[in-house]
């Protein structure tokens, strides 16, 4: 057994049991109890990592918090609740069942796709804080939705949107059916009063279709005529009115023909390959969405006694001191109150690298706190700070899309008018040559042409393949970040925390100068509190007694601070004992040495797999370590990683990929940590881990949401397989509509079959588009062998 | 054919329940989540009076 029984993370070598943590052994020995053990056997993917540490939930039983997120139901309240950790449909399930049993919760549902746990609960039966104790029990962090009201719309607006589709397939159906009476009247026997009788009711059928169910497109036409711009809308739009007053014309004065049919037909069709298209994208955002918290929902705020205190930001004003621990996010701009921090403004200025603040200096919401903790007094909050300001450009900015999308948009468009002058061509043509097919071969050039299909190849294909990422576990976080993946050469990895696991196994501990070694482990261990270095983990199953204050973190060196008024350094020899450095973890005062760790750290388990799979795709491998030249060759060799190098600072593993892309190479960077965010955002496209640093997810592009590399090659494969796909449907809508615009011109399509060619062309290439969805082959990696341990003395 | 004025009504008024009933359907959440209830019918609750453990 290596991996954990629970969440299937591989197990560290020494480990008891079957479990990795404390955390998960009790989840599971919880779902043993409660009689759902079937969780085990019904899920696809294996569970969240269960965090031992409690968080504080009474933040949870505020009525501030309830007043604005919860909504009063007869018997209670009902709150949306989002969670980063529902992987597949027996999460839900598992929640569904868990909480349930909870007393006082009087409804509970979770639904997997989108993240959401609704919850409806009798608050003066069980306070809310101890139902979301178990949901936390479970592995899954709760986290505010956006409010009660927003959610409310959401689930609003996706039920109108199905049940206007519901009702035009249903009146879409029967109109045909109808239609399709008059069309097997083919000798012409049917007598006139029963003609306009099945008219009539065509009618009646297809009117809520066109008007009720095609209401998004007559509006968006409305908008996109307002704007003065010709789009996709307007031309469903003109098509359907076109087809259905027509043939309403035709049934009051009694002429030939009618073509109710191509009216619904177009509508439906259009409207599903739309809803498809919008709920591929809905998968991909739900994800995001779940894991999007640039802010903290709460804040530590500083009492008038110097307690500290969570409250919720809302309730954060201006004039309050604030705490803000290392690695967290400045809730509001203010004031510094310490002698110095160190701020990294990524998020507001662009700049990756610390600055430095003075006391008494500006500093930002958004901000992100290194090394040491600081104190804040807020002046500015909510939407007067500068993030948000920025937010609304980033907003606006966010919702362009991809260029290539935003090509094809103007294409469409250019073709949605040539094809209306095109349209009146041909009318203005056969009003001469025979006024009486005139009307019809007009209404079928125009909707056999509409560009439908080419207006949804980029966006159906984009959508697909970021829910095929979020299934891979990977989140796309910037735009062009599928684009650039498709076309990398050049892999670069960093070692800690990247190829070797985030949690290294402390070893043997030596001491000098007669002092204990549970008392050096103590002392490091206060000085590593907090610390968000992958080293710093080792030390996380050994509690300290003592606090350490000034502590401050030298970034690829170690860290410093004062114990008992004691200054300490822990890190490597050259920096805690003024000794040569040999890959050790060292204890000292700067010149003496105290104690000496010794680590040991395991390769995840599919990277040797991984970094095959990338050779096998052509990909150039590189890596880039900080650690010590020993350490880093032994792992390149290993995984037979030809250029490796040693004892790299950030900028020279920036200087790293500058030069590969000067060579017209495209880069992938894979890091976590601290010291790789300006090479993560040097390079082409990055990725790191959702378990690393915060900071390292400012700078990325794509966000691995596993505890496995084995995303990457599946994400690259999507990548590629994805701009196959957008070129494919590019091929056949420019191809579909050259071939049948001609055809039709010429008179030789009925609309109704121009309806159905038109909408199958769409179809088409939102299956095509959909085939992104299926799960690429598993990797050989699922059965990779045991992990392999590397030992550092 | 004066059938047809029968059957023609009475396929309005089925169209009609359908709609009437699929409206119902998504207005009681039948469609908000599409993959566990398919998990539900694999497994069963056992009565509450044989569950172990369970406060």
């Amino acid at each position: 057994m290596t991996d954990c029984k629970h969440c299937g993370e591989s197990l560290a070598a020494d480990a008891r049991g079957a479990f990795c943590c404390d955390g998960c052994a009790a989840a599971a020995e919880w779902i043993r109890s409660a009689d759902l053990a079937a969780y085990y056997d019904l899920r696809s993917q294996p569970a969240p990592r269960v965090q031992s540490q409690l968080q504080d939930l009474a933040i949870w039983d505020r009525t501030e918090l309830l007043a604005e997120h919860a909504h009063p139901i007869p018997g209670g309240r009902e709150i949306t609740l989002l969670s980063d950790g529902m992987r597949c449909a027996a999460c839900a399930w598992l929640i569904d069942r868990a909480l349930a049993r909870e007393p006082g919760v009087i409804e509970c549902s979770a639904n997997a796709v989108t993240g959401r746990i609704r919850l409806a609960w009798d608050p003066t039966h069980a306070p809310l804080s101890r139902i979301l104790g178990a949901l936390i029990r479970l592995g899954y962090r709760p986290f505010l939705a956006s409010g009660a009201t927003q959610e409310v719309e959401r689930r609003r607006t996706r039920q109108r949107t199905l049940i206007r589709l519901g009702v035009a397939a249903l009146g879409s159906m029967q109109a045909m059916m109808f239609a399709e009476a008059l069309y097997l009247d083919v000798n012409q026997t049917m007598d006139l009063a029963t003609r306009d009788f099945f008219r009539w009711i065509t009618l009646l059928v297809s009117t809520p279709v066109v008007f009720y169910a095609g209401w998004p497109f007559l509006l968006g036409a409305w908008t996109e005529l307002r704007a003065r711009r010709v789009g996709m809308d307007v031309l469903i739009a003109g098509s359907s009115l076109l087809a259905w007053g027509a043939s309403s014309i035709e049934t009051l004065r009694g002429g030939p023909h009618v073509w109710f049919d191509a009216a619904v037909m177009f509508v439906f069709l259009l409207l599903a390959a739309r809803m498809l298209e919008q709920r591929a994208r809905a998968i991909g955002h739900a994800r995001i969405d779940a894991l999007a918290r640039a802010r903290p929902a709460f804040v530590q705020r500083e009492g008038s006694d110097g307690s500290s205190q969570a409250i919720p930001l809302a309730e954060l004003q201006a004039g309050d001191v604030v705490r803000v621990a290392a690695g967290e996010v400045l809730p509001a701009d203010g004031c510094l109150l310490d002698t110095i921090a160190q701020l990294d403004e990524t998020l507001l200025t662009g700049e990756s690298r610390a600055v430095e603040r003075l006391s008494g200096a500006a500093v930002y919401a958004g901000s992100i706190c290194r090394n040491q903790p600081i104190r804040v007094r807020v002046d500015q909050i909510g939407s007067a700070t500068r993030l948000s300001q920025i937010a609304q450009l980033v907003e606006r900015a966010q919702s362009q899309r991809p260029p290539i999308a935003r090509l094809a948009d103007r294409v469409a468009s250019y073709f949605v008018a040539a094809l209306l002058l095109a349209g009146i061509v041909v009318a203005c043509v056969w009003s001469v040559i025979d006024p009486a097919r005139a009307l019809q071969i007009t209404l079928a050039t125009l909707v056999i042409s509409c560009p439908c299909a080419l207006a949804l190849a980029i966006p159906a294909a984009i959508s697909s393949a970021h829910s095929a990422l979020a299934q891979a576990g990977v989140l796309a976080l910037s735009e062009h970040a599928l684009e650039r993946l498709a076309q990398i050469t050049d892999v670069v990895f960093d070692k800690t925390g990247t190829l070797t696991e985030s949690r290294p196994v402390l070893g043997r501990v030596q001491t000098f100068g007669g002092i204990e070694s549970a008392k050096a482990l103590n002392i490091a261990s206060a000085l590593e509190q907090g610390g968000s270095h992958p080293l710093a983990q080792a030390f996380a199953g050994t509690p300290s007694t003592h606090a350490a204050s000034e502590r401050r973190l030298i970034a690829g060196v170690g860290v410093e601070g004062l114990i008992d008024g004691r200054y300490w350094r822990l890190g490597r020899a050259d920096f805690a004992t003024a000794g040569a450095d040999d890959g050790a973890l060292w204890l000292g005062n700067g010149k003496d040495a105290t104690a000496r760790f010794e680590w040991s750290e395991s390769l995840r388990r599919d990277c040797a797999t991984t970094i095959a799979a990338l050779r096998a795709r052509g990909l150039a491998i590189h890596l880039a370590s900080g650690d010590a030249p020993a350490r880093v060759a032994s792992v390149a060799q290993r995984l037979g990683i030809k250029t490796s190098r040693a004892r790299q600072s950030a900028e020279d593993k920036l200087a790293l990929v500058r030069g590969l892309q000067s060579q017209g190479r495209v880069v992938l960077m894979v890091g976590d940590g601290i010291n790789d965010a300006p090479v993560l955002a040097g390079a082409d496209v990055s990725v790191s881990f959702a378990e690393g640093a915060a900071l390292a997810h400012r700078a990325s592009d794509l966000l691995l949401t596993g505890a496995s590399l084995n995303g990457l090659d599946a994400a690259i494969n999507i990548a590629r397989r994805t701009r196959r796909v957008i070129r494919q449907n590019l091929g056949w809508a420019i191809a579909y509509n050259l071939t049948a615009l001609p055809l039709a011109a010429c008179g030789l399509v009925e609309p109704w079959l121009a309806a159905l060619g038109m909408a199958g062309s769409s179809l088409l290439v939102t299956l095509n588009s959909l085939r992104l969805l299926r799960q690429p082959q598993r990797s050989a990696a699922d059965e990779a062998p045991a992990p392999l341990v590397l030992e550092h003395t | 054919m004066n059938i047809l004025l029968m059957l023609i009504p009475v396929s309005l008024l089925l169209v009609l329940a359908s709609i009437a009933a699929f409206v119902w359907a998504v207005r009681s959440d039948q469609f908000e989540d599409l993959d566990t209830p398919a998990l539900d019918v694999l497994v069963g609750d056992r009565p509450a009076a044989e569950r172990p453990g369970v406060d």
